[in-house]
């Protein structure tokens, strides 16, 4: 009897290990919108799936400028590139990422740091206002089917390129992903 | 005050809605993950961190007054792409289990009554259950809200036994039987 079971369980321990998320290569999407012009970037990796989506200066800064905010919190946020960001948790466990360990990389080599969340909300307060839902969860331990999303913040110029790197942690082990060579959305949308 | 002439002098909030719907359609385009219906169980469950907070007309709902009932306590505001994507199917389980203890509480982040009613007044189907304004954000620490949306199923015993991160589709029959099991307790 256990002879005869034996290949069909292995069977199955193989079908279940190809189909983990944690054996799946890495995915890459790349889109543009047609109406937008604009760029986004999606890479599902080992049961996390990181999305950025370029988002104009003059978008961000209507967004904070149409909830009252002061005009200093919306000129705080001139001097950055800003992404929509959308982070899964696809792996059938729980997972914990930190924005303060991700990094983005110029052309020039070197490696800079995100400005997370609570360093936004710490700079706001002392301008007299608080935003902070409006930016990506920094540190977040989530679990199958949840997401996290807000705005990722790069200290660049419209149309600027780069690469992100970023990390998560899975049953206690830490992955890297690569985003290359990411784009600033431009300062206007192209002439029609 | 009636729906007509609330709406009527809500003009400012109607401006500021008008102005987030101009400015928002990359937004609203924004390629969303579908919304998921999984839920997290919380074990051990914990209680849940009582609160008192106004609904649109003022009045003061206190997490403690429901205990009895299942509760979903749901962190959002109009801003949020998700949070407003999810709204309808909140409504549509809140219907689905009338008569039974089922409560839903919409906690809004931050905002004004005025805004709030312009937006739900566009929503099909438009909510009936409560939505309560943490105005200062001083209620979503205590739940250790992270990011909007998330939610918390709270049993009949005031304890949290299910949390979800990001967008949910709540009358998925996932979840409608996750409540349905708690409702039998």
């Amino acid at each position: 009897m256990q002879i005869t079971r034996l290949p069909s369980r292995r069977l199955c321990l193989l079908a279940l290990l190809l189909t983990s998320p944690a054996l799946q290569a890495a995915e890459l999407t790349q889109t543009r919108d047609p109406d937008s012009g604009l760029m986004s970037w999606k890479k599902q990796d080992r049961g996390f799936s990181l999305e950025l989506i370029q988002l104009y200066p003059d978008f961000v800064a209507a967004v904070y400028s149409s909830r009252g905010l002061p005009p200093a919190v919306v000129d705080s946020m001139k001097e950055y590139c800003v992404f929509g960001s959308i982070a899964q948790n696809q792996s059938g466990g729980t997972l914990a990422y930190r924005v303060a360990d991700w990094r983005y990389v110029t052309p020039d080599g070197q490696q800079h740091r995100l400005k997370t969340k609570p360093e936004w909300v710490a700079e706001w307060k002392k301008l007299g206002a608080d935003f902070g839902w409006s930016i990506l969860p920094a540190a977040v331990s989530f679990d199958t089917g949840d997401w996290a999303q807000g705005f990722t913040t790069v200290h660049l110029p419209p149309g600027s390129r780069f690469d992100l790197i970023y990390s998560w942690s899975h049953h206690g082990k830490r992955y890297t992903g690569k985003l290359e060579n990411l784009a600033c959305a431009p300062a206007k949308p192209a002439e029609r | 005050m009636p729906a007509r002439l609330r709406s009527l002098l809500n003009a400012s909030a109607l401006c500021l809605w008008a102005t987030l719907c101009l400015v928002s359609p990359a937004w609203a385009a924004l390629p969303l993950p579908e919304l998921s219906h999984t839920l997290t169980a919380l074990k051990p469950a914990k209680a849940a961190p009582d609160f008192a907070l106004p609904d649109l007309d003022g009045k003061l709902h206190r997490l403690s007054d429901y205990r009895g009932n299942v509760v979903l306590v749901n962190f959002w505001a109009t801003w949020c792409p998700p949070c407003r994507r999810e709204m309808p199917s909140m409504e549509r389980l809140s219907q689905q289990l009338k008569g039974q203890p089922f409560v839903v509480l919409a906690i809004d982040q931050q905002e004004t009554p005025d805004s709030v009613f312009v937006f739900t007044g566009q929503l099909d189907p438009s909510p009936t259950f409560p939505i309560l304004f943490d105005r200062d954000s001083a209620v979503a620490p205590a739940w250790g809200v992270l990011g909007l949306p998330t939610s918390f199923i709270v049993d009949k015993g005031g304890r949290i036994v299910y949390r979800a991160m990001g967008g949910r589709d709540f009358d998925h029959p996932d979840i409608v039987r996750a409540v349905r099991e708690l409702l039998k307790k």
